[in-house]
């Protein structure tokens, strides 16, 4: 493999990370790519795409590659501005309800003033307990044209003596009511904070529903517990059929060889 | 430096199960003379093959695996055929023959479908060891249907210790479950009826667990009964421990990341029964 091809095959693995481990998965992607010079120059655009994607929040300043690049100042769109700074307040009232630790960053829509995206992210890392999970979600508040579109994905990575991954994604069109507003202000942001709420509520509840349906059908039709007859197999029995049915067939059961 | 095949080992600890077998692929590109290391330490799904002379399905794995073709348990041939493949020995080829047909019997209990294959090979010791396969799938009949399989690989040595044997196994289940678009709730009346929603839950995976037990030996065949017995052990024991991590240990991280209940409300609560405590207590 050419060493362009190596690079390429060590971002596909660093987007993969699971939460919380793309320093480990770097550590071991050094390892086998073993040329720090064309790997550091080489994987920074997939760093920084995880991290996007992730919606990993950065320390301002941060450090290391987790770090905010360019920083600048961004002059507020002042027609924006307004409604932005309610979703924000309504944002963080609803994160503190309902997020043990979560982050949420509220920004209009690239070119819009009447657009705007709530993105929220909650991480739960327990490398002692072998753990790690991640919930985010992202919302683009339309108002011209009355629409909420959501999204919703969870991470959850267990891997003591195995390597088990929950991955959902979940997407949410709805329709917003003429009451909601960027005039409304507080009152009309809280209520898209309401509608996201109902929304997140209702999905974290149907998961539950999803456990006890995969639990019921898939898991229980993959293997049984115990077999028909309630109790382990008798495995001199299981042996005797066999040589039974071999004595009985003047051709035997197993074939030719 | 570590070791790279541990750092390729770890690697595919973290990375999604779903994705293993295309993961694995890069990595043998990526350094192609680890590539056997690799594919002897990392479980992948086991693929169904058919046997041309029997018509019968048997499963292909490392172990069954000579150059690119694979030796099915029901005929002893390969496919590609090959001249010169590695079979057991005549001695041992016939216990393989037996364990085949017991472990048929043990998945139809079990699994109630699905495939099974047993392989042996002699060890430059005297002693023997063996792998049993078994795999079941699930696929629906429409794409909202629960979908999912189940691969367990049972790996085992075998040593005669006079009428003893002792026995070491290392088994690796994997399990994978999809569903999708079932979170979607449908419209209640008086609900806003102008909504969307729709999406999948993925869960997958594989652990693995070891064990090292002695048993009497009366003949031959005693060692069939003998794994059998443990790895029937091993398989119960090992499923209550997937459902347990499966249903229970992610469901918990998703509780523990974000709360249906108001935790505003709740924590106000607290406060106020604090003040109350307070206050009668004056």
């Amino acid at each position: 493999m050419n060493p362009a091809g190596r690079i390429q095959a060590a971002s596909k693995f660093l987007l993969q990370s699971p939460p919380g481990e793309i320093n480990d998965v770097l550590n071991d992607v050094r390892n086998i790519i073993s040329d720090d010079d064309s790997l550091q120059t080489g994987v920074l655009p997939a760093l920084r795409e995880y991290n996007l994607a992730q919606f990993i929040t950065a320390d301002v300043p941060g450090h290391q590659h987790q770090e905010t690049s360019d920083a600048e100042h961004v002059e507020p769109d002042e027609e924006s501005e307004a409604f932005r700074s309610a979703l924000e307040t309504a944002s963080l009232s609803y994160l503190s309800a309902h997020y043990h630790d979560g982050v949420t960053s509220i920004f209009p829509s690239p070119g819009s003033s009447t657009s705007f995206i709530v993105q929220i992210v909650a991480n739960k890392y327990n490398p002692s307990n072998f753990w790690s999970g991640r919930w985010r979600s992202e919302y683009v508040i339309d108002l011209d044209a009355k629409q909420i579109q959501g999204k919703i994905f969870l991470s959850v990575h267990y891997y003591e003596q195995g390597n088990v991954q929950l991955s959902t994604s979940h997407i949410i069109s709805l329709a917003l009511p003429p009451a909601i507003t960027a005039p409304g202000g507080a009152s009309s942001a809280s209520k898209v904070l309401a509608l996201i709420e109902a929304e997140e509520g209702k999905y974290q509840a149907s998961l539950n529903d999803v456990y006890a349906e995969m639990g019921e059908k898939t898991f229980k039709g993959l293997r049984r517990a115990l077999p028909m007859t309630r109790s382990k197999l008798d495995w001199d029995k299981v042996l005797g059929y066999k040589l039974g049915a071999e004595l009985t067939s003047s051709k035997g059961v197993f074939g030719t060889s | 430096m570590a070791d790279l095949v541990d750092s390729m080992l770890d690697l595919m600890r973290r990375l999604p199960p779903t994705h293993v077998e295309e993961n694995v692929a890069a990595l043998v590109a990526m350094c192609p003379d680890y590539a056997d290391d690799l594919l002897g330490s990392v479980d992948q799904p086991l693929k169904v093959l058919t046997d041309r002379a029997t018509g019968k399905d048997y499963l292909a794995c490392d172990y069954n695996r000579d150059g690119d073709s694979y030796r099915s348990p029901w005929s002893n041939e390969y496919d590609p055929p090959l001249e010169d493949g590695t079979v057991p020995s005549p001695k041992l080829r016939k216990l393989e023959i037996t364990a085949n047909e017991a472990f048929d019997t043990y998945r139809e209990m079990y699994y109630e479908g699905g495939v099974s294959s047993v392989f042996l090979w002699d060890l430059d010791d005297g002693g023997f060891a063996g792998v049993v396969l078994l795999k079941k799938a699930l696929s629906p009949a429409s794409p909202t249907e629960p979908a999912g399989s189940w691969d367990s690989i049972h790996v085992f040595e075998a040593a005669e210790r006079g009428r003893q044997a002792h026995y070491k196994l290392t088994s690796t289940i994997m399990l994978q479950m999809v569903d999708r678009n079932a979170p979607a709730a449908p419209a209640k009346e008086g609900e806003q009826v102008d909504a969307k929603r729709e999406g999948e839950v993925s869960l997958s995976g594989s652990m693995t667990r070891q064990t090292e037990q002695d048993w009497p030996l009366q003949d031959q065949t005693s060692h069939i009964t003998n794994t059998g017995r443990m790895i029937e052990e091993m398989e119960i024991k090992m499923r209550n421990l997937l459902q347990e991590v499966y249903f229970g240990k992610t469901r918990d991280v998703v509780f523990d990341l974000r709360s249906i209940d108001d935790l505003e409300k709740a924590r106000r609560q607290r406060e106020l029964q604090k003040e109350l405590v307070g206050f009668i207590k004056r």
